[in-house]
C-alpha cells in the first residue's frame, strides 16, 4: 500500500499554532472524535425517549381529550389487563419464532448448499442480496398482489397442481404463517450471507482430519461444520430477532393487523393507538414495554453469545444494521 | 488529501443542510382588485381522493384569478389522518386548509380545537357573496359537518349505500332486481357456484373498513349502534344480532374467498373481475365498476337502490369528505378564499364532471354538465337514498376505537363464529367507550 | 468428456446420482424463490388494470407503457426520486461526518459504552421518534426541509456506519499508527493520510448500505416529509387511492422505487456482503 509510506515525508509537522491545536486535539482525541455523534444521538434520541418516557405516565389521549396530565403508573396498570395488548405480544413472540425460526434453518442449508464452487455461484449470491435492499413497503405491494386469493399467481399455481388454496393473509389462521413467508423470503439472505462469511472463516484441519477418518459428507457437516459454526449462527439469530420483533411495513402495509386482528402485533398495536385512537399517553406506555422486550431479547441472546471460553476481545457485541431500520 | 476528504463529504452535507433550511415564505394578504391575495401560498392537505385529483389541475385557475398559490399535498386516507394529527398536536400552524371525514374525526378534532368555525366566513356576507348559496348546500350535509356550533367544514363528497348488480347474471337466472334483503340472499344463493368460481354476493370484511357498509344492514334490520339519547350500547339487541349474522351469512354462504381481507377496492376489483353478482358498497366508486378500462364486466352492470329490511330501506346517505380550515392558519381570509372558491357552483360543477364524484350541491345535479357522469340507474338509487341515514358509523368522539370493536363482530359472523358471545362483549367495551365520552 | 463423466457413476453409490440432480435442482430452486416476485412486479407493471386481475394470469400480453408515464407524468415520480437521492446522499454524507471519528475513537480506545449507547439507536422502535421529532424540527424551523428528513435518517444510518467502521479500524495494524506517530505527524495528519485512506472499502461500504436504509425508510418520511420532500417509500402509498388499487401503477411505482438500489447492490455486491456481514463474523 504505498499510501502508508507517505505520510511523515508529506509534511513535516510546523511550529504554529496549527501545530498547537493539533497537539489540542492529541491529547483530547479520545473525546473529541466521538463527540459530534454522541450530541447528535443525544439530540435527537434522548429527547423522543425522555418524551416517550414521561408520556407513559400521562393520561393524553385526544379521543377522550383528556390533557398530558401525571397519572404514575396507570397506564401500565392497564396494560396488564389489556387482552389485545397481551395477544399483540403473543403474536409478536410467535411471528418472530416462526420467521427467525425458519430463516436461520433454511439459510444455513443455503449457506451449505452454496459453499462449494460451482458456475454462477457469485451470480446467486448477488441474487440473494435483492430481496433485502428492496424497498420493504414496494415489497408488500407485490405480494399482496401475488397472495391475492382468487386473481393472485400464489393460488392460480396451486389450483393449477390440485393443491389446496390458503386464504393467506385473507385467512386468520394462515395470516401470520403468510407474513412469515415474506418475511422468510426478504431476510433469509441476510442469514446465508452471514453464514457463507462464517464458512469461509472455519479452520481446514478438522475437515482434513475428518476426510482422513473417511466420513461422509453428511457426517462431517453435522458433526464438524454445523459445531463450527455456533457462534455465527447465534450472531445470525440475534440480528434478525431484534428486527423480526420490530417488523412493521409489511404488516402494515398488507394486513394493516387485520382480518380482525390476526395479526395485530406490538409495533401495529402501537401504531394503532398512537395514530388511529390518539392515545398517546397509554401508546406511549406500550412503547416503553416494546423498547423493554426488544432490550431484554437482544441481552439475553448476547449473554448466550458471551461463551467464557473465548478472550474477551473477542466477544464484541455486534449489532449490524439492516435497511428495514426502523 | 485534506481538501478532497472534507470537501467530499463535510461541505455538500453542509450545504445541503443551509439550503435545505430555507423554506418557503409565505406572504400575507396583500394587494387589492384584481388578485387580492397576490403571493400568498396556501399549504392544503388532500386524500388521494378523485375529488383531489380533479380539484387539482383547477387550482392554476384559482391563481390566476385571486393570486393564490396552493401547496396541494395528498396523502393516502390514512396517512392524512396520522399527518394531521401529528401536525396539529405539535401546534403547526403551518396547514391552512385540509380535507376531512367529519363522521370519522369531526368530533375529534373539534375537541381538540383544530377546527376554524366556518360559520364566521360562510354566513359573513362581507366575506361570502349571496351567489355562494350555502342554503344550496343540502341539509343534512351540513348538519354532519356541524359540531355544535361549529361548522367543521364543507361538505365536498356525499355518498349512500347501493347495490351492484350483474344483470346478465341477474338475468339468465331468471331473478328480479332484489328489493329486499330476503330477496338478496336468496339471489346470492342462487347465483353462487363455488365450483366454477361464481359467487352470489360481496362486501367488506375488513375489521373496521367493513363497519360502515354493514351500517345499512343494520339499520334496515332496525338495530342501531347506540340510543342517542340515554348513551346505552345496542349492540347485542336481537336485531343488530340478526343483522350481524346476516351481513356474516351472505359472505360466508355466497361470498369469495378471503373475504375477511377486504375492503372496497379488494371487493370491487373482484366485482369487476365478474366473479361475484352482486355487491353492496358506495355509489361514489361505482367507476371502478361501470368505467370499461378498470372492470371487465363495464356494460353489465346495473345499480340499484339498497334493498328493504324488515324495518325499511334504512340505507346510509352521508356526507363522507369535507373541505376544513385550521384554527392554527395564520392567512384564514385566503384560506377562506379557496374553500369558497373549491366548493362554488362552478368548481363542484367541474369536480362532479371531470371526476365523477358526487357533490353536496344539490343545484349542481339539476344541470346536464353536473349529471352528465352518473348513469340513469345510479340516479334512481341515489334519489332513493335522499331520506337515508346521515351517518354509517356511530357518532362518537373515539370512531376508530368504535369501529375496531364493532368490526370485530362482522369479522366473527363472517368466520361463522360465537356472534352472540362476540357481540356481547363488544357491547361492553362500546358501552365503557361510550361512558368515557360523557 | 463422455469418459470423465462416466467414470465416477462406476465409483459412487445411487444416492450420488441423485444428489447429482438433486443438487442443481436445489440451486435452481433457490433462484427460483427468491427472483419470482421481481419477475411478477416487473411483467405486470406492464399490463393494463384489467390484465393485472385476469386469469389465468397473462404471461403472453401486449405490453403498455401507460403505467409508467401514468408513474412520472401524473405522479410526479421524478421530483420524489430527486427528493429520495438528495435526502440519501445528504444523510450518507453527515453518517460519515459524525460516524467515522466515533468509530475510530471506540476502535482505538476501545470505547464500549459509547458503542452501546450509539447503537441503543437501533433497539428503540420507531414509532418512539415520530411525534417527538416533529416536535424538534418545528421549533427548529425545519419542517418542510430536507434537513429534517436527512437528520432523521441518519439516526437510522448513523449506527450503522459505527457498527461497520469500527471493525475496519480494529483491523488495521496498530504498527502503521505508531510508524506515523514516530515520524512526528499528529493524530488527525495519521488518520487523514494513514488510517482513512486504507479504510477506503469500509467507507463505501457504510455508505451504500446507509444510503440504502434511507432510501428504503418509509415510517419516519411519511411523517416528516411534506409535498416538497416526499421520498418514494411515500409515493408508492399514492397508488392505493381512494377509490381502486391501481395493481399495474403500483408495480411500476415498485419497479421505479426498487431498480435503482438492485442496481447498486449488484454492482457493489462485494462490499455490501463484507458489510453486512462485518464483524459477525471474525475474519
Amino acid at each position: 500500500m504505498g499510501s502508508v509510506a507517505r505520510p511523515a515525508a508529506a509534511t513535516p509537522p510546523r511550529r504554529s499554532r496549527a501545530a498547537a491545536s493539533a497537539g489540542f486535539i492529541d491529547r483530547n482525541a479520545k473525546w473529541l472524535f466521538p463527540l459530534p455523534a454522541l450530541a447528535f444521538v443525544a439530540l435527537l434520541m434522548v429527547f423522543p425517549i425522555l418524551y416517550t418516557a414521561y408520556n407513559s405516565l400521562t393520561g393524553w389521549d385526544l379521543g377522550t381529550g383528556k390533557p398530558a396530565t401525571f397519572i404514575g403508573l396507570g397506564n401500565y396498570a392497564t396494560l396488564a389487563g389489556d387482552g389485545r395488548f397481551l395477544a399483540a405480544v403473543g403474536r409478536t413472540f410467535v411471528f418472530t419464532a416462526l420467521a427467525v425460526g425458519v430463516e436461520v434453518v433454511l439459510g444455513i442449508a443455503i449457506a451449505l448448499l452454496l459453499h462449494r464452487e460451482f458456475r454462477g455461484r457469485r451470480l446467486l449470491t448477488s441474487i440473494l442480496l435483492l430481496p433485502m435492499m428492496a424497498t420493504p413497503v414496494a415489497i408488500a405491494m407485490v405480494w399482496l398482489l401475488m397472495y391475492e386469493p382468487t386473481a393472485g399467481i400464489v393460488n392460480f399455481l396451486l389450483r393449477q397442481a390440485h393443491l389446496p388454496t390458503p386464504l393467506w393473509i385473507a385467512g386468520p389462521d394462515s395470516v401470520i404463517p403468510a407474513l412469515v413467508l415474506v418475511d422468510v423470503w426478504e431476510w433469509t439472505p441476510m442469514v446465508v450471507l452471514i453464514a457463507l462469511a462464517g464458512l469461509a472463516g472455519l479452520p481446514s484441519d478438522p475437515f482434513e482430519a475428518a476426510r482422513v477418518d473417511g466420513a461422509s459428507g453428511w457426517q462431517v457437516t453435522r458433526l464438524i461444520t454445523l459445531p463450527l459454526l455456533v457462534p455465527t449462527i447465534v450472531v445470525a439469530t440475534l440480528l434478525r430477532l431484534i428486527d423480526a420483533l420490530k417488523t412493521f411495513d409489511i404488516i402494515y402495509g398488507m394486513t394493516g393487523g387485520g382480518p380482525g386482528f390476526a395479526s395485530e402485533t406490538l409495533n401495529i398495536f402501537t401504531y394503532q393507538q398512537a395514530f388511529q385512537y390518539f392515545s398517546f399517553g397509554y401508546a406511549a406506555s406500550v412503547l416503553i414495554v416494546f423498547f423493554a422486550i426488544v432490550l431484554g431479547v437482544s441481552l439475553l441472546f448476547t449473554s448466550l453469545r458471551r461463551d467464557p471460553a473465548r478472550p474477551v476481545d473477542e466477544q464484541r457485541p455486534v449489532v449490524v444494521e439492516q435497511p428495514s431500520g426502523v | 488529501m485534506r481538501r478532497s476528504f472534507r470537501s467530499s463529504l463535510a461541505l455538500p452535507v453542509l450545504a445541503l443542510l443551509i439550503a435545505a433550511s430555507c423554506g418557503p415564505s409565505g406572504g400575507a394578504p396583500t394587494g387589492s382588485g384584481d388578485k387580492p391575495y397576490a403571493g400568498t401560498t396556501l399549504r392544503v392537505l388532500a386524500a388521494n381522493h378523485p375529488w383531489a385529483d380533479a380539484l387539482k389541475p383547477l387550482l392554476s385557475d384559482l391563481e390566476a384569478k385571486t393570486g393564490i398559490k396552493v401547496n396541494f399535498e395528498q396523502y393516502g386516507e390514512d396517512q392524512l389522518t396520522q399527518k394531521l394529527t401529528t401536525e396539529f398536536t405539535a401546534g403547526s400552524s403551518d396547514v391552512d386548509a385540509f380535507m376531512q371525514r367529519p363522521l370519522q374525526e369531526a368530533k375529534l378534532f373539534a375537541q381538540s380545537g383544530y377546527y376554524q368555525d366556518l360559520n364566521k366566513y360562510a354566513k359573513d356576507a362581507a366575506k361570502t357573496p349571496a351567489d355562494f348559496d350555502l342554503g344550496d348546500f343540502s341539509k343534512a350535509s351540513l348538519e354532519t359537518e356541524a359540531v355544535g356550533d361549529t361548522l367543521t367544514g364543507m361538505p365536498i363528497v356525499v355518498e349512500a349505500e347501493v347495490l351492484y348488480y350483474r344483470k346478465d347474471l341477474l338475468q339468465s337466472a331468471g331473478i328480479s332486481v332484489p328489493k329486499t334483503l330476503d330477496e338478496l340472499k336468496s339471489a346470492a344463493a342462487k347465483l353462487t357456484d363455488k365450483g366454477k368460481e361464481q359467487y352470489g354476493f360481496v362486501a367488506r370484511g375488513q375489521r373496521s373498513p367493513a363497519v360502515t357498509q354493514f351500517s345499512s344492514f343494520l339499520y334496515s334490520f332496525g338495530g342501531d349502534w347506540f340510543d342517542l339519547k340515554s348513551k346505552k350500547a345496542t349492540l347485542d339487541t336481537p336485531e343488530a344480532l340478526q343483522a350481524f349474522n346476516f351481513y356474516g351469512d351472505l359472505l360466508k354462504n355466497y361470498g369469495p374467498p378471503g373475504t375477511l381481507n377486504m375492503s372496497f377496492p379488494q371487493a370491487s376489483a373482484i366485482f369487476a373481475q365478474g366473479k361475484v353478482a352482486m355487491y353492496t358498497d358506495a355509489n361514489s366508486i361505482y367507476q371502478n365498476m361501470l368505467d370499461p378500462t378498470k372492470s371487465q364486466v363495464a356494460d353489465k352492470t346495473g345499480i340499484a337502490p339498497f334493498p328493504a329490511g324488515p324495518k325499511g330501506a334504512n340505507m346510509y346517505n352521508v356526507t363522507s369528505w369535507g373541505l376544513s380550515m385550521s384554527a392554527k392558519s395564520d392567512k384564514k381570509d385566503a384560506t377562506w378564499a379557496f374553500i369558497k372558491w373549491a366548493t362554488s357552483k362552478e368548481i363542484v360543477t367541474k369536480t362532479q364532471s371531470t371526476g365523477a364524484v358526487p357533490g353536496a350541491r344539490k343545484s349542481v345535479f339539476e344541470t346536464t354538465e353536473g349529471k352528465s357522469k352518473f348513469p340513469a340507474d345510479w340516479s334512481t338509487a341515489q334519489n332513493a337514498s335522499a331520506n337515508g341515514r346521515g351517518y354509517d358509523r356511530p357518532l362518537v368522539v373515539q370512531v376508530q376505537k368504535a369501529r375496531d370493536i364493532i368490526g370485530t363482530v362482522i369479522t366473527t359472523a363472517i368466520e361463522g363464529g360465537n356472534v352472540q358471545g362476540v357481540a356481547k362483549q363488544a357491547q361492553s367495551d362500546f358501552q365503557a367507550l361510550l361512558d368515557s365520552e360523557k | 468428456m463422455t469418459a470423465r463423466r462416466a467414470a465416477p457413476v462406476g465409483r459412487r453409490d445411487l444416492g450420488t446420482i441423485a444428489g447429482r440432480f438433486a443438487y442443481p435442482l436445489a440451486i435452481v430452486l433457490v433462484f427460483v424463490f427468491f427472483l419470482a416476485p421481481f419477475f411478477w412486479m416487473i411483467l405486470n407493471s406492464f399490463k393494463t388494470p384489467i390484465e393485472v386481475i385476469s386469469l389465468p394470469p397473462k404471461l403472453v400480453f401486449q405490453p403498455t407503457l401507460a403505467n409508467y408515464e401514468n408513474v412520472f407524468a401524473s405522479q410526479q415520480f421524478g421530483r420524489y426520486l430527486v427528493n429520495s437521492l438528495v435526502i440519501g446522499v445528504g444523510s450518507v454524507g453527515l453518517g460519515l461526518v459524525l460516524g467515522v471519528p466515533a468509530a475510530f475513537a471506540i476502535a482505538r480506545w476501545d470505547q464500549r459504552r459509547l458503542a452501546t449507547g450509539i447503537l441503543l439507536a437501533r433497539i428503540v422502535p420507531g414509532i418512539t421518534f415520530l411525534v417527538p421529532l416533529f416536535i424538534v424540527f418545528r421549533q427548529l424551523r425545519l419542517v418542510d426541509t430536507y434537513a429534517s428528513l436527512i437528520l432523521a435518517h441518519t439516526l437510522v444510518g448513523l449506527p450503522f456506519i459505527v457498527t461497520v467502521m469500527v471493525p475496519f479500524f480494529n483491523a488495521i495494524p496498530r504498527e502503521l499508527e505508531e510508524a506515523a506517530r514516530v515520524d512526528g505527524a499528529s493524530l488527525l495528519q495519521t488518520l487523514r493520510m494513514v488510517i482513512l485512506p486504507i479504510s477506503g472499502p469500509g467507507i463505501v461500504t457504510a455508505s451504500i448500505l446507509a444510503f440504502v436504509f434511507s432510501w428504503n425508510n418509509f415510517m419516519f418520511s411519511v411523517v416528516l416529509a411534506t409535498n416538497r420532500t416526499k421520498t418514494l417509500p411515500v409515493a408508492v402509498y399514492n397508488f392505493i387511492s381512494y377509490a381502486q388499487i391501481d395493481w399495474g401503477g403500483l408495480m411500476a411505482a415498485a419497479v421505479v422505487i426498487t431498480i435503482p438500489v438492485l442496481i447498486l447492490a449488484l454492482l457493489t455486491q462485494r462490499y455490501i456482503v463484507r458489510g453486512l456481514t462485518a464483524g459477525a463474523v471474525k475474519g
